[in-house]
């Protein structure tokens, strides 16, 4: 594991040059290019907003809808690093397969695929930074001692994003239905996180019972997108609890991720 | 003698035929191998108990028919296919000429394609851009060219590009599958003097091809194999002999079989 851990770092600059690439062929090809990195989450954060803040009238904004920054600011803080995720995911399960002529015909350490899919992303999702920043500007968003949670979010999510992309990856070389899972996989995670709900809907909702709670709570993304919300609403901050379960099923989920990436290369490496 | 560079010890590889279903995720997960739902398919061994090694500076040529395993020898060796029997070892880096076209993203221009495949082979940036000149003149690519997508580029264009980057690598070890066959005259002829020069200095080369020229111009040492077995580790020649008298043999006997048909519908008729 430490030798291949090494022999990726070696090859980081390949890394970086699929990474480079896979954002030139993408901001290349379309005359908007920048742009349309934006709009998806923006539509989206528009319509949740409509339809949630709007026509249901819900002050769902921790802290009512007088808090700084309201329920657009909480949208927005939630989406975005959820495209990051959630574009991974779709491409993952084709990292391999779109790499396939390299894969077999050059000796490079096969974990690089997933981890550019994995950085393409992440780096997508940090362009989107100046977006959110004049939202903050705009809806007067407070901040403070709460950025620390920042680089905790985006360090846990980088680890649980690349376990799953490397399990997905490998598998769906084998079985090709993976694809089709991961398009509904995407939709389940989406609503079951805390990402355009706060959570104390779900903990106070008398209606769920006390094990759902449990199993929800067991949700690695669910301490993610909190931590992401407690940078603008101090209150979202997860318990220790929740912090290191959080941290503890990142780690545990890229552990899966890795050991299934490596049992399944001989066959990958055969089917490709 | 020193180490050899490339040594194979019992190597082999299967490949699953007639496989009804792949693995469900419980059984890849819980049972391993033990319980293998394709136990009545049969497995199929392009490459089995091949074991040899190779010193610096050799140059083996590996004939034999089609299908039997010689490339498949060859990926293991570059290490893009996993044994399931055996090891290979390579002592140093492996340049390998496998698919020349391979690699090249047809988005991207030819300069940004040589940059990213050259550092995939582990070139550094530096390296690439002392070279860059070099390997855009010996590919022979039209004025301009070298800046548009690899996508408008002609089939022979993108091996001549290929070549001529992979060619510049100075890695010890050369993995060849007739890719020699590509190209027009001309282009071939440079092939070769590269090839040559390269050979010149000391590396080693293992080459996959049909063609006898190619075989005794380059090679000092010859596989023959045969059904996914090493038949024969000679000098070139008498590998090549070997395999030509099998060859022969074996239209004797399908012209035998054909004119014993005939034979048989004459009669029937």
């Amino acid at each position: 594991m430490a030798s291949r851990a090494l022999s990726v770092w070696q090859n980081r600059q390949v890394v970086d040059l699929l990474v480079k690439r896979d954002l030139k062929v993408k901001y290349q090809k379309s005359i908007l290019g920048y742009a349309w990195s934006l709009l998806d989450p923006l539509a989206q954060a528009a319509i949740y907003f409509f339809v949630f803040g709007i026509l249901f009238n819900a002050r769902v904004a921790p802290g009512g809808a007088d808090a700084p920054g309201g329920y657009a600011l909480f949208l927005l803080s939630g989406i975005l690093p959820w495209m990051w995720m959630s574009t991974a995911l779709n491409d993952a399960s084709r990292a391999l397969i779109t790499h396939a002529k390299l894969i077999t015909t050059m000796k490079v350490p096969r974990e690089i695929f997933p981890l550019a899919v994995v950085q393409t992303k992440f780096i997508e999702y940090l362009l989107t930074w100046p977006v959110l920043l004049l939202f903050v500007v705009v809806l007067g968003g407070q901040t403070g001692w709460t950025l620390l949670w920042l680089p905790v979010a985006i360090g846990v999510q980088f680890v649980f994003t690349l376990g799953i992309t490397l399990l997905l990856a490998s598998l769906n070389v084998l079985l090709r239905d993976v694809q089709r899972i991961v398009r509904i996989m995407n939709r389940v995670l989406f609503y079951s996180s805390p990402i355009i709900y706060p959570i104390h809907q779900v903990m106070g909702a008398e209606s769920l019972p006390g094990w759902f709670k449990t199993v929800y709570e067991m949700n690695p993304l669910v301490g993610i997108f909190q931590m992401h919300h407690a940078v603008w609403y101090p209150t979202e901050a997860p318990s220790s609890l929740m912090l290191w379960s959080t941290v503890a099923g990142a780690v545990a989920m890229f552990a899966v991720g890795y050991w299934t990436f490596r049992r399944l290369e001989t066959a990958v490496l055969k089917e490709l | 003698m020193a180490e050899p560079v490339i040594e194979a010890k019992g190597l082999g590889v299967k490949f699953a035929m007639n496989r009804r279903r792949k693995l469900t995720l419980r059984e890849m997960f819980i049972h391993g191998k033990k319980r293998d739902p394709n136990k009545g398919s049969t497995d199929f061994w392009p490459v089995r108990d091949v074991s040899f090694e190779i010193a610096r500076g050799e140059c083996v040529g590996i004939v034999g028919k089609n299908g039997t395993g010689k490339s498949t020898l060859l990926k293991l060796i570059a290490g893009v296919l996993i044994p399931d029997e055996g090891t290979v070892t390579v002592r140093g880096k492996v340049a390998p000429l496998l698919e020349l076209r391979a690699g090249f993203s047809d988005d991207l221009t030819g300069r940004e394609n040589v940059h990213l495949v050259g550092s995939l082979h582990g070139m550094t940036p530096k390296m690439l851009e002392e070279k860059f000149d070099e390997i855009v003149d010996f590919a022979e690519l039209r004025e301009g060219y070298i800046d548009k997508p690899v996508r408008h580029y002609s089939s022979g264009m993108k091996v001549r590009l290929g070549f001529a980057l992979i060619s510049q690598l100075e890695h010890p070890i050369m993995l060849v599958d007739e890719v020699l066959a590509v190209g027009d005259k001309a282009f071939r002829r440079k092939c070769y003097d590269a090839i040559e020069k390269m050979l010149a200095n000391n590396r080693t080369m293992v080459l996959v091809s049909h063609n006898e020229g190619d075989l005794k111009r380059f090679c000092n040492r010859g596989f023959y194999v045969k059904d996914g077995t090493l038949a024969m580790d000679t000098d070139i020649k008498a590998a090549l002999d070997a395999y030509n008298a099998d060859t022969k043999a074996e239209i004797e006997a399908r012209e035998a079989k054909a004119k014993k048909k005939a034979e048989d519908d004459g009669k029937v008729a």
